[in-house]
């Protein structure tokens, strides 16, 4: 039994719950004041037909009284931190999905909350109790089903979805509804005449099998309410750690270019210290009108000090940018790996770096990152963070920061003894 | 130019100029070998700017000339022409026209003048050495070449020459193995020449295990070996060798010796449940016994005991398991001796003989 909890206007919530004056009225959420792209809105804005995506101007044509509200990410993270860690009393058995989703696998916790309905109005008077955020809930026999539920009844709904019936509900269910089908795969069974659920499981699996290999199998059981995919608690390891920002459009300056590179070094190289990695391989990425510029390079050792990235910085301006408008800068580490590990023979001294990043670290974790930064960010861009879809309260996806939940200084105690080790 | 010659004559020169030729090109004529026919005598020339060969065999042509031809077209076409037969090759305008019993074939060409050649290779030192000798030289250290390292100088072999030895050391950062053995040369002062990775695969398969002598010749830029008929020139890697000497470490008070068998496989069965992607192994010492750990991120787990000769501490270290099994496959005696000292330092594996070999493998932190 699979419960999928889906908070409901997730970011527009918060606000709504944090001001009553805010409550029954259309609420956009924008990136600062600044921003004019709609992140999410309230169900109040949505019933006039605003969407997520939509530019503020166009909203305002179809609902002139709309509320602006800057997007706080440090708040979304810790209302997200706490609802989290409320349905993590449910049962471990606990995925998170994103900052505003989460699957619970109930098989073995049943004997202890009741009948599915019961769990299910449990799960939702906790989520308001916590957070005064509604939710929707779906439950059923796998993820995917489950997943479906939830989307039937917005906002504030719970729907069950026994798995005896789930193949039966889902056959006339266009497959794209479902959570991973998207248009690419949709046009490719559409072709081969197959447009819902019950359509796809009528062709043979070996169809989806030849095209997409194992994730393909996988939506083939999907359609019939038979997700294989399990509930997955532990974090899988990181296959990239990176940072971009949008830039003010089409600058020009190869200095303003540079510091926001250095900026998304610092932020990748913080994170990665944060969670006791490094990595040797960057992709650094300037965006121009033409698409993206740059290069995947190598550094010596493995690092996580921004010295040698800013390097790599440095060689992408020199060589693979012609002074074109940039838009929007991006520094990924590729393939990070946890710090303890392989020693080089003829390894630099880094431990003068390595202390000043400590003490940068340990500083920046109280008073806030950025608090101490090198003196080229003085004058950075004061364009707040974004909280990604992908968020997580713990582990690498944590990059809001300031929203560490209590246990954190012990796990950071850890942290700061294996970089000891380095 | 025109030849008749037999299939099985020369299908050996052509396959071994192919193996240098790489798979994609960027200049075209680098896909094609050169053939020059003269008198009594065919060259075949292969090369990537990088590495070339050069191999001829005896034989008489009705017609001199010279040509090249797409390698890897003609070396399929030789091979899969029946054993014995023979081959008839004509060079017309700008095709090659290939005969033999009921088969026809033309081939495009190039022309021979726009082929690459190495420039003469100016003052040089030479040093005539057994075939088997060297290539023991080179197997025996190649293996902990980098690849594709930023410090591009590691990307190969270096050969270090001394009045009266040669020694041959690779390090990839990680691990160094190092190999010297005992031989007449005429240099004056140590030289150190770095040979770049594929020149140093190239040239082990081109050697093979007997005791026939072979000239190296080396000037500033290149080294050349020939071996009967084969020549074979590789350009060096212009780069200073890493001081190898500061991370060999001076043997340690407790060595500890052990079968060299008996510890390698009990390390290749752990390795089965270490981390496929890091490999790391975990050793502890104890008087008289090694004991080995490893665990993946199953939490599937391996525990050997192996019997050593150990009078030290107890010490508890990691390593890539890789680095401990390809040192000890190349060691040939039957005990081995390792130095390790403590978890941060390298680890130091000889043979137990007279042979001078060394393998030098940094520790992993786990």
């Amino acid at each position: 039994m699979i419960a999928l909890v889906d908070m409901n206007a997730f970011f527009a919530s918060i606000e709504q719950a944090n001001n009553p004056l805010l409550l029954g009225k259309p609420v956009a959420i924008t990136n600062g004041l600044v921003g004019t792209c709609i992140i999410t809105s309230s169900y109040e804005a949505r019933a006039f037909g605003i969407h997520t995506g939509m530019r503020l101007r166009e909203a305002r044509q179809l609902c002139p009284q709309l509320i602006q509200r800057p997007a706080n990410p440090v708040l979304y993270a810790k209302v997200s931190t706490r609802i989290m860690g409320c349905l993590h009393e449910f049962t471990p058995d606990f995925e998170i999905f994103s900052v505003d989703e989460a699957f619970l696998d109930l098989t073995h916790c049943q004997n202890l909350w009741g009948p599915p309905e019961t769990i299910g109005h449990l799960i939702k008077q906790k989520v308001f109790d916590c957070s005064g955020v509604h939710c929707s809930v779906g439950i059923s026999g796998d993820k995917t089903t489950a997943k479906y539920a939830a989307k039937l009844h917005k906002p504030d709904g719970l729907t069950l979805i026994p798995p005896w019936e789930a193949k039966a509900q889902l056959a006339s269910v266009p497959v794209t509804e479902l959570c991973g089908v998207n248009k690419g795969i949709g046009a490719f069974l559409a072709k081969r005449g197959a447009f819902t659920c019950g359509d796809v499981t009528r062709l043979p699996i070996s169809v989806l099998a030849q095209r997409f290999g194992n994730p393909g199998r996988r939506i083939w059981y999907m359609c019939q309410g038979a997700d294989p995919d399990k509930v997955e608690t532990s974090i899988k390891a990181p296959k990239s750690m990176g940072h971009g920002k949008v830039l003010p459009p089409n600058t020009r300056d190869r200095n303003t270019v540079y510091m926001y590179l250095i900026h998304m070094a610092e932020k990748v190289t913080s994170r990665l210290r944060n969670n006791a990695m490094q990595a040797q391989k960057f992709l650094i990425g300037l965006k121009c009108q033409e698409g993206w510029l740059g290069d995947k390079l190598k550094t010596t050792f493995p690092t996580n000090d921004s010295k040698p990235i800013i390097k790599l910085c440095k060689h992408v301006l020199h060589h693979s940018w012609q002074g074109q408008g940039v838009f929007q800068v991006q520094v990924t580490a590729l393939d990070p790996h946890p710090v303890k590990g392989q020693i080089d023979l003829f390894g630099e001294d880094t431990s003068k770096r390595y202390q000043l990043n400590r003490a940068m670290d340990l500083i920046n974790e109280r008073y806030g990152a950025f608090t101490v930064a090198p003196m080229p960010l003085l004058n950075r861009s004061t364009m707040p963070n974004v909280i990604a879809p992908a968020w997580k309260p713990y582990g690498h996806r944590q990059t809001i920061p300031d929203t560490k939940p209590k246990q954190r200084t012990q796990t950071n105690k850890k942290v700061y003894r294996l970089n000891g080790d380095w | 130019m025109k030849f008749n010659i037999d299939r099985n004559d020369i299908l050996p020169p052509v396959q071994t100029v192919c193996t240098v030729i790489e798979r994609r090109q960027t200049l075209p004529i680098l896909a094609n070998i050169l053939i020059v026919a003269e008198g009594n005598k065919i060259t075949f020339t292969g090369t990537d700017m990088e590495v070339e060969v050069v191999t001829s065999i005896k034989h008489f042509s009705e017609n001199p000339g010279e040509v090249t031809v797409p390698a890897r077209k003609f070396l399929d076409i030789c091979r899969a022409l029946p054993d014995g037969s023979s081959i008839e090759l004509s060079f017309n305008k700008d095709q090659v026209l290939i005969k033999s019993g009921k088969s026809r074939f033309t081939l495009a060409t190039l022309p021979a003048t726009e082929f690459p050649s190495t420039e003469a290779l100016g003052s040089s030192n030479k040093i005539s050495i057994s075939q088997e000798d060297f290539k023991a030289l080179l197997e025996d250290t190649m293996f902990s070449m980098a690849q594709q390292d930023v410090r591009y100088y590691l990307n190969g072999l270096l050969l270090e020459m001394e009045k009266n030895s040669l020694r041959a050391v690779a390090t990839d950062g990680h691990r160094l193995a190092l190999k010297e053995i005992k031989v007449q040369t005429d240099v004056a002062e140590t030289q150190q020449i770095i040979i770049p990775r594929k020149g140093v695969i190239e040239l082990v398969r081109l050697l093979d295990g007997g005791d026939e002598k072979i000239d190296i010749e080396i000037s500033e830029n290149h080294i050349r070996v020939s071996k009967g008929e084969v020549q074979f020139t590789s350009k060096l890697i212009d780069g200073k060798f890493p001081d190898y000497q500061r991370v060999i470490p001076k043997g340690g008070d407790h060595p500890i010796k052990t079968n060299r068998e008996a510890l390698k496989q009990g390390l290749v069965r752990a390795s089965i449940l270490s981390n496929e992607k890091y490999k790391g192994i975990r050793l502890i010492l104890q008087k008289d016994l090694l004991k080995a750990f490893a665990h993946n991120p199953e939490q599937e787990e391996a525990e050997e005991e192996i019997e050593i000769k150990y009078a030290g501490e107890e010490i508890e270290i990691g390593f890539n398991v890789t680095y401990l099994l390809d040192a000890l496959s190349a060691i040939k005696t039957e005990q081995v001796i390792l130095n390790i000292e403590d978890p941060n330092s390298s680890c130091l594996i000889l043979p137990d003989n007279e042979i001078e070999c060394k393998y030098v493998v940094m520790p992993m932190r786990l």
